[in-house]
């Protein structure tokens, strides 16, 4: 007798989705309840954002508040104070460039083709120097912009990736001398980094903006952007910091031993041995503290900068605008979002990358 | 350091203390290891063997007694040390390799870094003695696709880029299965048969007959006996030796 054998037939899509959700009457029923709920958001919504919204200005807010929809032609006449603020009117093309050149700037150095300290130096350099030149002018024929005076998006990007381009190597100089053999440099060091952590960061960037100056010397005090920014990478730093230890215990014992025993100096043993295999296993929480710090940049409105989220208050607070604040709030989240998300992406990407050499 | 230095022992240890807290992990070793000198030290589990040669590149401090190493006396100055490190190659039980790189990486970060080779050079260096250790096809790999004779035998092959002098083997074949310890020590019978200087913790006592110039037994930090392998197996008098060699020998 011949055998046949032949293999169950794979369950088709819908046959799973029967099994899941519509296995006994009262699944079923709790399933076309569900799903009739969710259609009806996701009908408002549409509705709301697509078929019965105002996209032109050409009517004006009135137009707008006639329509039963989403008033859009908020961003359309107000856009350029979101991404810009306070920026002057015709100079606003410098902002938008020096968006571009940070977003470039952390675009390439996001790429492991870049990963050499020379290259990382150059983009970096060329990235914030470019963006600083475009923005603060006086050079190369380019009216001179305070930086009292910039805002929006353009300030969002430069605060949240000084903050982060100062505060990852202070952090790792933290965890770096809190793992210290003397215990009065670690204890110390621990005790700034529990200090710092356990101190809002709002408190914080008003010591920086408002009482440092009672403080420092004139000529120590430099412009207060740099210090916000400043407290800013110190908190990044504090919570980093803790990170990036919590990814050296990850790391044997044996592997600094292997490295001593080959002769490799202190700095060797961290740069090439210790610290690679720490920042992979503390790349999620990484990125976590990146996405974190991105959010929080909108605390700087508390000593009176003008981010993204400050732009966006300003954009429907004046007069005409006044009802439509939930659209410029849904395309600030919209902003958010993207670079969030793509932050998230990439730490995702980077763990896949990361896992090739651990099978 | 310098190889054609004049002779002397590769390793000197004087009345060597070593303690952990209250523990008095050595007691008052003494050892000389010729150039060329293969020593095999065995002994029951905690006697301190790690502990001593450890501390002959320095991954143990000691606290009393002298070390000389290649005619450097180990003390604080970090110079000394490093030099020592460059010429004392060490082969660890749990292979140590580091995982971020590719075997072939394994094998130049050191030569790099350490000596200062270019790339290229390095590079050659290590494809030879990858060859020489009989993995030549994993250099690509990274060390978690190994399996662990394979490891070891990428750790000794990266101890022996250096191209140190010395060789320090820490129970290299104490977590392999059995199946793959033969592997790893016929790569240490080569090494030894071309002359190197060698100081392994073992208890592969059939690698110490065939290999060994000195066989040397530790227990509780002292070194109790201290014999040529035929003496050592068959005439020793020493009655905890004996236990010791009954117990490993299962018989
Ligand atoms: N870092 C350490 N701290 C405290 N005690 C240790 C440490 N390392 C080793 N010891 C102790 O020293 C003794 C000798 O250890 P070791 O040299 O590793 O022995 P062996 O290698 O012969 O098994 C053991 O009793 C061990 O518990
Ligand atoms: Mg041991």
């Amino acid at each position: 007798m011949e055998m046949v054998v032949v293999a169950p037939p794979a369950p088709s899509r819908l046959e799973d989705l029967k099994r899941r959700f519509f296995a006994t009457p009262l699944q079923a029923l709790l399933s076309l309840i569900s799903l009739t709920i969710m259609a009806f958001i996701v009908w408002k919504l549409l509705d709301w954002a697509v078929f019965s919204a105002v996209f032109t200005t050409t009517g004006g807010p009135e137009a707008c508040q006639a329509a039963a929809g989403a008033c859009w032609s908020v961003i359309a006449a107000r856009w350029r104070i979101i991404l810009f603020g306070l920026y002057p009117f015709e100079e606003q093309w410098r902002s938008a460039l020096a968006c571009v050149s940070v977003v470039v700037m952390t675009v390439l150095s996001c790429i492991p083709a870049f990963w050499t300290g020379r290259r990382i130096a150059l983009i970096w350099g060329a990235g914030t120097g470019l963006y600083y030149v475009l923005m603060k002018g006086g050079v190369l024929g380019l009216p001179y912009v305070g930086e009292e005076a910039w805002g929006g998006l353009a300030l969002t990007l430069f605060i949240f990736v000084t903050t982060c381009l100062i505060g990852f190597p202070l952090a790792i100089c933290l965890a770096l001398l809190r793992r210290s053999d003397l215990p009065w440099i670690s204890r110390t060091t621990g005790l700034i980094i529990d200090g710092v952590r356990s101190l809002p960061l709002i408190s914080i960037l008003f010591t920086f903006a408002v009482v440092l100056p009672f403080a420092l010397p004139q000529w120590l005090q430099g412009d207060k952007l740099y210090r916000v920014i400043l407290g800013s990478a110190l908190f990044f730093s504090a919570y980093q910091a803790e990170i990036v230890r919590g990814g050296m215990q990850g790391v044997p014992a044996g592997q600094e031993e292997a490295a001593m025993a080959l002769g490799m100096s202190y700095w060797q043993r961290i740069g090439r041995i210790v610290l690679p295999q720490a920042m992979r296993n503390a790349l999620p929480a990484t990125i976590n503290q990146f996405v974190i710090s991105f959010k929080e940049t909108s605390l700087v409105v508390i000593v009176g900068f003008f981010e993204i989220l400050a732009s966006g208050n300003a954009a429907y607070g004046t007069g005409e605008w006044r009802f439509a604040y939930v659209e410029v709030y849904a395309f600030i989240a919209f902003i958010y979002f993207i670079f969030v998300f793509s932050l998230s992406r990439y730490g995702a990407y980077l763990e896949r990358r990361m896992a090739v050499g651990e099978r | 350091m310098d190889s054609t230095l004049p002779s002397g022992p590769a390793v000197r240890i004087e009345g060597l203390d070593k303690r952990y807290g209250s523990f008095h992990a050595l007691r008052k070793v003494n050892l000389s290891v010729e150039r060329g000198e293969r020593i095999v030290i065995c002994g029951p589990s905690g006697s301190g063997k790690s502990t001593l040669i450890r501390c002959i590149n320095r991954l143990e401090e000691h606290e009393g007694g002298r070390i000389t190493v290649l005619g450097t006396e180990l003390n604080d100055d970090v110079g000394n040390i490093d030099g020592i490190r460059r010429e004392v190659g060490m082969v660890f039980q749990h292979f140590n390799l580091f995982p971020h790189m590719t075997v072939l990486e394994n094998c130049m970060i050191a030569p790099m870094i350490v000596r200062k080779r270019p790339r290229a050079e390095a590079e050659t260096t290590a494809r030879r003695f990858l060859a020489k250790v009989r993995i030549p096809e994993q250099a690509m790999k990274f060390p978690g696709q190994l399996s662990g004779g394979q490891q070891q035998r990428v750790a000794i092959a990266r101890a022996l880029c250096m191209q140190p002098q010395i060789m320090l083997f820490d129970e290299p074949t104490s977590a392999l299965d059995p199946e793959m310890i033969a592997e790893v020590l016929d790569v240490m019978v080569t090494l030894a048969a071309e002359g190197m200087t060698m100081i392994c913790v073992t208890h592969e006592m059939g690698f110490a007959r065939r290999v060994a110039d000195r066989v040397i037994f530790m227990d509780g930090g002292e070194i109790v006996e201290e014999a040529p392998p035929e003496e050592f197996f068959t005439s020793s008098r020493n009655e905890r030796t004996r236990q010791f060699l009954s117990q490993v020998l299962g018989h």
